[in-house]
């Protein structure tokens, strides 16, 4: 059961009232215009014991996704296709505020709106991963850990969820005898556009991207909104109690446009060195 | 003059062996006095002490802390002092004795989100900490740029009799609120000066450990000529009347020992 | 355990090219989670692993406080990617008994009277493992609690000794653990010369058993100095003695 409960972090009326004052001027607390994303730092291949790997840092949020690569049965009714799992998990560490255990209801829909970015934008041709139809398939683990939070975990976790998928390596399985064979070589995943997904919040009036935990617990409401290369849209995700004008959604689906861009030619450039 | 020395330790060091007094972040184990604390240990004649560098606000009484308003029951308000246990402020505290929570809103005096300066009454291992704000210059904090630093090197801010934050606030033209706690609230008319406080007071919290700091926030303000800033004034503010009291407790007084020996600005062997 | 490969070649190599009595490469970084009262990353051989302190703080629910000291709180986890073959993200019995001896191991060095009704919560994210992974989260664990200016009377460091190709190695590796015949994690507190965890997974003769603990003990003297310099790095930068001025 879901149920609406008060935000963990309580912003003093002192910041709050400078964060209105600084965002009628079209400026955020900490320097940025409104439009304006936090720092950004991928850095790939940290785990070397996983297929793919990537810590992103984006701003003071920080997280790890690595990737794992098995075989098993393909999901019912994608019988012709790979098996994507994406899952997540927010640390005790990120924050004082997370408890150890279980995914709650936040981190299980952070866990699906990155899923859904990668999957519905069709990031992986998926019916490459076959090996025997409707009965053994690639499967493919996204697993990300939020070491640290301070906002906008959606973009941080699917930034280092996609960056990890486009440098991976992933293992080439082969069916002989009967038998799954690890061939012990490795191939590049069949990726055909990069997802990138930006979160707009609304304060107020104003909307503004990339908001910081801070900013996150003064929002009225949220708005993950994800395209793939060639700039269409593939998957949107709103959130929190407050409502957008359809004329804020689409302001921010042209911003999603146009900074996911600027963040998909970061992503190309860092994944190509690597790879 | 005593002598003092004084070396960096980390816990579990041995800073002194031999009959020495443990004073405070230190324990005997045989004949050696260990530290408990990353920070500066100090060893004389009258005990063994270490500075800690690290650590989060523990209430004392009478302590001037910077609370937050985080919730409220029908007879006291629940407030976040940036320690391991949140504070207690009476309704009575603000309304008197003949407070009725029937009749009464405390909404109306301080709501969930509100900062206040305030004084901790009682405290002690059995219950949490109790705030009053019926003192001079205590209350809800009307406005202001508010930063958190380390509880740890507030003495170090404060400075010998206030000399680091005076230094700074004339400097900048500015007015600077500190909890003992480690929360500060920076007012100015002009919002470079605010600006320019803000990064001698993130200065000192990086560079506590260090010799020579006051003269280096003199070089980062400006300040012509050191001997100005030498005035002792009358305490005028709740940090400043935190600083005077006797209550400047051994943190406190070390400190400015520290601040005393090291930069050797004031006269040598004063004590308060 | 049973041992079938060589481990050990003539010259007295290990599979990693270390000595028998080498430690791997070990690198900690104090204070990386910016949210965290204290924290470590600490990279021993292939483990990288993150330590995490809160506290002391409220503990919820209250009334599993206690009147005259702290409750100590101390998770071990995995990240699924962590392992050689994907770990299933919920806790396994491995997880929760190494939480429960690292806690143990700790507690000794906490000085946990000081914080009646408090908790401190220690948590330690392995990011990748590699053999020793409970040492190293001891390790990176301690050096966040000294991080967090939590009152301690020393600084709890680790190390495993082992028995390969019937020889006394310090610091197992991931091979060695899962190749050689024993394998005895140990943690120690070098000032007050005392032992806080000892496990010991294989058959060692009295001699054995004997060398390999005065083994892991060296080696937590060595791992104890990188803790130390670790501390010092992230206090005072590259001064080590308070200049005295004037």
């Amino acid at each position: 059961m879901s149920s609406s409960k008060r935000s963990t972090i309580i912003v003093e009326h002192l910041r709050k009232q400078q964060m209105l004052e600084a965002i009628s001027q079209g400026k955020r607390l900490d320097g940025r215009d409104l439009g304006e994303m936090r720092p950004f730092e991928i850095e790939l291949n940290v785990i070397k014991k996983a297929d793919g790997s990537a810590r992103v840092k984006l701003g003071n949020s920080e997280v790890v996704a690595g990737i794992k690569v098995e075989t098993g049965e393909p999901f019912e009714g994608l019988e012709d296709k790979g098996a994507l799992i994406v899952s997540a998990e927010v640390l005790p560490t990120a924050s004082p505020y997370v408890e150890p255990g279980p995914p709650d209801e936040e981190t299980i829909e952070l866990a699906r709106v990155v899923d859904r970015g990668i999957r519905e934008s069709e990031m992986l041709d998926l019916t490459k991963l076959v090996l025997v139809p409707g009965k053994i398939v690639y499967v493919i683990f996204v697993d990300c850990s939020i070491i640290n939070a301070d906002g906008n975990l959606f973009d941080a976790t699917s930034y280092a969820a996609v960056s990890a998928l486009l440098s991976s390596q992933i293992p080439i399985f082969e069916i002989q005898g009967g038998n799954v064979i690890n061939t012990g070589n490795r191939q590049e995943p069949p990726a055909t556009t990069i997802p990138v997904s930006i979160t707009s919040i609304r304060i107020g009036d104003a909307v503004l991207i990339d908001p910081t935990a801070e900013e996150e617990a003064c929002m009225d409401a949220r708005i993950t909104i994800t395209t793939n290369s060639i700039g269409n849209f593939a998957a949107v995700q709103k959130g929190s109690t407050g409502a957008f004008t359809v004329e804020q959604i689409k302001k921010a689906a042209d911003t999603a446009r146009i900074k996911g861009e600027d963040i998909r030619v970061k992503l190309e450039e860092v994944t190509k060195k690597t790879g | 003059m005593q002598e003092i020395k004084r070396k960096y330790v980390v816990p579990g060091d041995v800073v002194v062996e031999g009959n020495f007094r443990p004073l405070m972040n230190v324990v005997r184990t045989g004949n050696s006095i260990i530290s408990t604390r990353i920070g500066i240990a100090e060893s004389g004649r009258e005990g063994v002490k270490v500075i800690p560098l690290s650590g989060v606000y523990i209430p004392r009484v009478n302590d001037i802390v910077i609370g937050k308003i985080i919730d409220h029951s029908s007879l006291s308000w629940e407030v976040d002092v940036n320690s391991c246990f949140s504070a207690h402020l009476p309704a009575q505290d603000v309304f008197g004795r003949d407070f009725s929570p029937a009749r009464d809103d405390m909404g109306r005096f301080l709501s969930i989100g509100d900062l206040i300066t305030s004084r901790i009454i009682a405290f002690d291992r059995t219950r949490d900490p109790m705030l009053t704000v019926q003192d001079r210059d205590l209350g809800k904090v009307q406005g202001g740029e508010l930063l958190k630093i380390s509880a740890t090197r507030v003495p170090r801010l404060i400075g010998k009799r206030g000399s680091m934050i005076q230094t700074i606030e004339q400097a900048t033209q500015t007015k600077v609120l500190i909890g003992q706690n480690g929360i500060v609230v920076v007012n100015g008319r002009k919002p470079d000066g605010v600006l320019q406080a803000i990064r001698a007071i993130k200065m000192v919290e990086e560079e506590a450990h260090t010799s020579n700091l006051t003269q280096r926030i003199k070089s980062l303000l400006n300040v012509a000529d050191p001997q100005q800033t030498e005035i002792i004034p009358k305490p005028t503010t709740p940090q400043e009347i935190a600083q005077d009291s006797k209550n400047a407790d051994d943190v406190q007084s070390t400190i400015e020992e520290v601040e005393e020996e090291i930069i050797g600005e004031v006269e040598k062997g004063e004590k308060l | 355990m049973t041992q079938t490969k060589n481990l050990i070649d003539e010259e007295g190599k290990r599979t990693d090219g270390r000595t028998i009595d080498d430690l791997r490469e070990i690198k900690i970084t104090v204070g990386v989670i910016r949210n965290a009262d204290g924290s470590a990353f600490i990279e021993f051989g292939r483990n990288k692993i993150i330590a995490a302190v809160y506290g002391p703080r409220e503990v919820h629910p209250k009334h599993m406080a206690l009147p005259d000291r702290c409750v100590l709180k101390c998770r071990y986890h995995m990240s699924p990617f962590s392992t050689d073959t994907r770990k299933n993200p919920a806790p396994s019995r491995r997880e929760v008994e190494i939480s429960k001896v690292m806690r143990e191991s700790l507690e000794p060095a906490l000085i946990l009277e000081d914080y009646p009704r408090a908790t401190i919560d220690v948590f330690v994210e392995v990011l990748q493992a590699d053999g020793g992974s409970r040492c190293a989260g001891i390790v990176a664990a301690s050096v966040a609690l000294a991080d967090a200016g939590i009152n301690m009377r020393d600084i709890v460091s680790a190390c495993a000794a082992g028995k390969v190709d019937d020889r006394i190695v310090l610091d197992v590796n991931d091979t060695e653990d899962k190749e050689g015949s024993a394998d005895m994690p140990v943690a120690y507190m070098p000032h007050l010369d005392q032992v806080t965890l000892l496990q010991l997974d294989g058959i060692l003769t009295r001699d054995q058993f004997n060398e390999s603990l005065d083994k892991a003990i060296m080696g937590c003297k060595k791992v104890y100095e990188i803790q130390k310099q670790a501390l010092m790095q992230k206090y005072f930068g590259n001064e080590t003695e308070l200049k005295e001025e004037q």
